[in-house]
């Protein structure tokens, strides 16, 4: 499968999954609810859409808030995750929904934003 | 060592930057010589917010480095370290923004000194990172003068929006005047708001009031210089208060100098 860390993660909501199927991503949602066996949890985007993130291994800690997955965008259109952190939210609230504006603007300017190295500059 | 570390927001000017250059253990050597010369063009002033795929995509041109051609030098990037490895000189992170492969972020430690500089920054952690962009073997890396745990991850956005408009900014204004612009500050997002304005707009400092004045007394052949009858004879739109505010300015920026009294200036320049 190859380490998805050491490229581009495209940084998606939840209405991009269909065009990343197969493709490393990075996702940012809050967590609404995970699934008693801990290999699943669904997370909402700053639009409200839900996402549904699958692990390989069950959680092995609580998780709550903001979380930002890393990992692939199955067939199915859910993430099947590499990797997740949970962002702080100890001094501040994440503005879920102003993430998302500011995923628009970066998609709007790959050029000013890219995903990916190339040289064609 | 790294004198400026503590003083990240005041210690970005050209002055700053060259001493650290030259104190730079590492092995860059003949770098730092060539961009303390280069100092005196217009080589970049700014710290531009750059994703880490901008910065290996950068093209290097002997000691500059440019992003679609903007010059950059210092930098800021934010990421999440997925690595930290502890030297008795220097602390190695390895910082992922997602953009592309994780980035080498060296932080030297200054030996003698105890306290925030040996402290490494956990793994898991966000951070932002301010430093200069380097290339050694074609390999891309940055040294940091300064590595911030993020408290609140707001930043993160806005900082993913000032990527993108300084990038566009900056890219809009060599388009547009083929020349670097000056003095940006942070990257100039207020300035640039008044770049195309008009009268006011500060060229190489100066006012378009300034620079008439200056360029009147610059042109004045006589020894005793211009006085500021003459001035404002010339200058019929500039009224007297205007004019001699100028000229106070003018001398004490030090572009000109007063002779046989104080109404009779000539310009420091030769011309």
């Amino acid at each position: 499968m190859g380490d998805v860390h050491e490229g581009p993660r495209p940084r998606i909501a939840t209405s991009h999954l269909a065009q990343h199927l197969g493709k490393p991503v990075c996702f940012v949602g809050r967590l609404e609810k995970i699934h008693p066996s801990g290999k699943l949890f669904i997370l909402s985007d700053g639009e409200g859409k839900n996402t549904t993130v699958e692990l390989s291994e069950p959680l092995d800690e609580e998780l709550s808030g903001v979380i930002e997955v890393v990992g692939r965008v199955t067939n199915q259109a859910t993430i099947l995750c590499m990797s997740y952190v949970q962002f702080r939210e100890d001094k501040s609230a994440f503005d879920l929904a102003l993430y998302n504006e500011a995923l628009k603007i970066i998609h709007e300017f790959p050029e000013y934003f890219p995903f990916g190295v190339t040289r064609n500059d | 060592m790294w004198s400026g570390h503590g003083g990240f927001e005041s210690g970005y000017g050209g002055a700053a930057i060259s001493g650290g250059y030259t104190q730079s253990p590492g092995g860059f050597g003949s770098p730092a010589a060539t961009q303390g010369e280069k100092k005196q063009r217009s080589r970049s002033q700014n710290i531009v917010p750059c994703t880490v795929s901008q910065l290996y995509a950068a093209e290097q041109i002997d000691e500059t480095f440019k992003i679609r051609e903007v010059e950059i030098s210092q930098v800021v990037i934010m990421g999440i370290i997925r690595q930290a490895e502890k030297a008795p000189t220097n602390i190695l992170y390895k910082i992922d923004d997602m953009t592309a492969a994780p980035m080498d972020v060296r932080q030297w430690v200054d030996t003698d000194e105890a306290g925030s500089e040996n402290v490494v920054v956990p793994p898991g952690t966000y951070v932002k990172v301010a430093g200069h962009l380097r290339s050694f073997q074609n390999k891309k890396s940055l040294v940091a003068f300064k590595i911030m745990p993020l408290e609140d991850m707001n930043e993160f956005t806005t900082h993913l929006l000032e990527i993108v408009n300084a990038h566009m900014v900056l890219r809009k204004s060599i388009m547009t005047t083929s020349k670097m612009p000056q003095s940006l500050g942070s990257f100039g997002m207020s300035d640039m708001a008044s770049y195309g304005c008009g009268s006011n707009v500060p060229v190489n400092g100066l006012t378009a009031h300034q620079s008439q004045v200056l360029n009147l007394i610059k042109s004045c052949p006589d020894p005793e210089g211009l006085s500021l009858k003459e001035l404002k004879s010339q200058l019929h739109n500039i009224n007297m208060t205007t004019i001699k505010q100028a000229v106070e300015f003018l001398s004490s920026e030090g572009h000109i100098y007063s002779t046989v009294d104080d109404d009779h200036y000539k310009s420091t320049d030769a011309e």
